[in-house]
């Protein structure tokens, strides 16, 4: 809690000192649309002993845009996902699915190096809300994975030329630090649940019982006003609670469009003395 | 720059070991099967203390029989009889050829129930079905419902049609021999028509832990009573039941048993009172165990069976039944005519 409050003394204080300068300041917003394909690793051990393993497909949008108190220093992201795995036993007698929402959003400094590089560090929480699903059981088909965690992350990105064309290259890591996450006991039945035993359901998450990692590397291709993104996207969850064991982990190949795009009212056109900030 | 990068790899190999927390894992050869098998129950399966089983040496009795070679059928057959030694209609190990099943929880029983002479001697084939109930009035003016699987659905339409129907009887026969289970929500909503209030229906509880006595504080739950304007059953009951009422029929004799005017006829039940649960072994074989066990309203245990009311244990008699006299049946209707 004296971590929130003093983040929030931080916000004020920065947005205080800044709002002149912001208001001679223009804030795009970028915009991805992204598809993600790859290999997803399923183990639960509340559903089985064995580790499933196949595919993932997700869908996600991220917005990104300099903060209006600091935006040559701040820049916030807001980061909507859905998921899908689909996944075998060794002996690909049985499968598994894996749905997933994740809605996270997260505020960073940023620092502008030479040669166009920029490094940034900060926090975010994230609220993610999912299942897991063994087909072939019957009393115990599903696994609930819901959490919401408090989150901190960075990223690196060099701006630079590929064959002539622009293009920022960046590497994003997010890391959970804390929270809550739901989770059954051992061998507790939802039915038990639905008849109202709601106790010790939900867990403080904390790096022993809740490691978690999202790695996100993309090349943003300049072409026009539209930008190519291609990436690779890996996600890392393990958990361990009630004596339950989770570990999901996916690698994925990205791609989508990214664009920048000014938001103004009717025939508020920006003075050209405007500066052009932009979140990347 | 490249110290930039370096780093950014570095941070991104390091997150994708997935050493966070262990898993145990078993090889797929006979030994490794046999152990995920006999490590699953070990943990899991909740009757071990209730039963007087001593895994760790049942454990040690069978893997004496496991060898490197041995086929799939053997393996099988194995794991099997290890499985026996539960003494539990809710173990099974299932396999592409064929699926393990302890009998003897009501192959050593008589079995007590001849559907035909019913269908026949009682009805003259002239009884009515809906939903998964049968059901019409014998000629002492008893009604009859018989009820062959609780993973039949029941509607609630389906009820009030069947209980209206049955309204002017005197009494009421549910005939759940060879009933061996389904969906316990089809309990509740049975036993919601034979209730005016609130009904604490038994207490369930769940493994909590790997240990052979991790168990959960037994939770209470309740069965309410039908939704105003269903139709209602107050008139005397009696429930037959033999050794293969088994698992959601055994659950629904724990509760009837407590509600006045409710009487069990007929033998003990088969039990089955442990809420099963699923899990698989490498190869791909599929178990299924006991896994939380459900205690009647007082919090007793019904694994073993539930006896009938006192002085309503009855067994059909072999003269009967080559007579067409069902006397499990022929005892219920003297019952309800006291």
């Amino acid at each position: 809690m004296k971590l929130l409050h003093a983040i929030t003394a931080l916000l004020l204080l920065s947005a205080t000192a800044f709002t002149a300068r912001a208001e001679e300041t223009v804030r795009p917003v970028t915009s991805t649309y992204t598809l993600e394909a790859g290999s997803a690793h399923l183990h639960d051990t509340y559903l089985t002993p064995l580790g499933y393993d196949g595919m993932t497909t997700a869908f996600t949008y991220q917005r990104a845009q300099a903060m209006k108190f600091n935006p040559r220093h701040w820049v916030m992201q807001l980061r909507l996902s859905v998921g899908m795995d689909h996944a075998e036993n060794p002996a690909r007698n049985a499968t598994m699915w894996g749905t997933g929402l994740t809605a996270g959003w997260n505020m960073t400094r940023r620092w502008r190096l030479p040669h166009d590089i920029t490094v940034a560090a900060g926090g975010g929480t994230a609220l993610n809300l999912g299942a897991l699903y063994l087909t072939r059981n019957q009393n115990n088909p599903v696994s609930a994975k819901c959490s919401w965690t408090l989150d901190a992350t960075g990223y690196i990105s060099w701006n630079t030329r590929l064959l002539n064309i622009p293009v920022t290259l960046r590497y994003q890591p997010t890391l959970p630090l804390t929270g809550i996450f739901f989770s059954q006991e051992y061998d507790e039945l939802y039915y038990e649940i639905y008849l109202g035993n709601r106790r010790n359901l939900v867990h403080p998450a904390w790096a022993g019982n809740y490691f978690a990692m999202d790695n996100a590397v993309s090349a943003d291709l300049k072409f026009g006003s539209t930008w190519l993104r291609v990436g690779y996207h890996n996600t890392l969850l393990s958990t361990k609670v009630s004596a339950i064991t989770t570990r999901m982990i996916s690698h994925s190949f990205v791609i989508g469009i990214s664009g920048e795009w000014l938001s103004l009212r009717r025939g508020a056109i920006p003075p050209q003395s405007s500066t052009i900030i932009s979140a990347y | 720059m490249k110290k930039l990068i370096a780093i950014a790899l570095l941070t991104l190999v390091a997150a994708t070991i997935p050493a966070c927390h262990k898993i145990e894992e078993f090889d797929n050869d006979p030994k490794g099967n046999f152990m995920a098998l006999w490590s699953i129950l070990d943990t899991h399966y909740c009757f071990f203390s209730e039963k007087n089983v001593d895994w760790n040496a049942i454990g040690e009795k069978y893997y004496r029989r496991v060898y490197p070679d041995m086929t799939q059928r053997e393996l099988f057959e194995v794991c099997g009889d290890m499985l026996d030694e539960l003494r539990d209609g809710h173990t099974n190990l299932s396999s592409g050829f064929d699926v393990s099943y302890y009998r003897k929880w009501w192959s050593d029983y008589p079995q007590n129930f001849n559907l035909r002479i019913i269908q026949e001697n009682y009805f003259n084939f002239n009884y009515m079905s809906a939903s998964g109930l049968t059901y019409g009035i014998l000629e002492q003016n008893i009604g009859y419902i018989r009820y062959a699987s609780f993973a039949q659905p029941i509607g609630e339409g389906n009820l009030d049609n069947v209980l209206s129907y049955l309204a002017s009887c005197n009494g009421l026969i549910i005939d759940i021999r060879d009933n061996g289970g389904g969906d316990l929500t089809n309990v509740e909503k049975l036993v919601a028509r034979f209730i005016t209030r609130r009904t604490l229906m038994g207490y369930i509880s769940h493994k909590n832990g790997p240990g052979h006595d991790d168990f959960s504080e037994p939770y209470e739950y309740y069965v309410e009573p039908a939704q105003q304007g269903r139709v209602m059953w107050g008139k005397p009951v009696v429930v037959l039941t033999n050794r293969s009422t088994f698992s959601a029929a055994n659950n629904f004799v724990s509760v009837m048993q407590y509600i006045p005017g409710v009487k069990i006829a007929g033998a003990r039940t088969g039990g089955g009172s442990g809420m099963p649960f699923n899990s698989e072994l490498p190869n791909g074989w599929g178990i299924r165990f006991s896994g939380s066990p459900v205690l009647d309203a007082k919090g007793l245990s019904t694994e073993n069976g539930i006896a009938p009311s006192p002085g309503c244990e009855v067994d059909m008699d072999p003269a009967d039944e080559a007579r067409g006299i069902d006397t499990i049946l022929e005892f219920a209707i003297k019952e309800l005519q006291k």
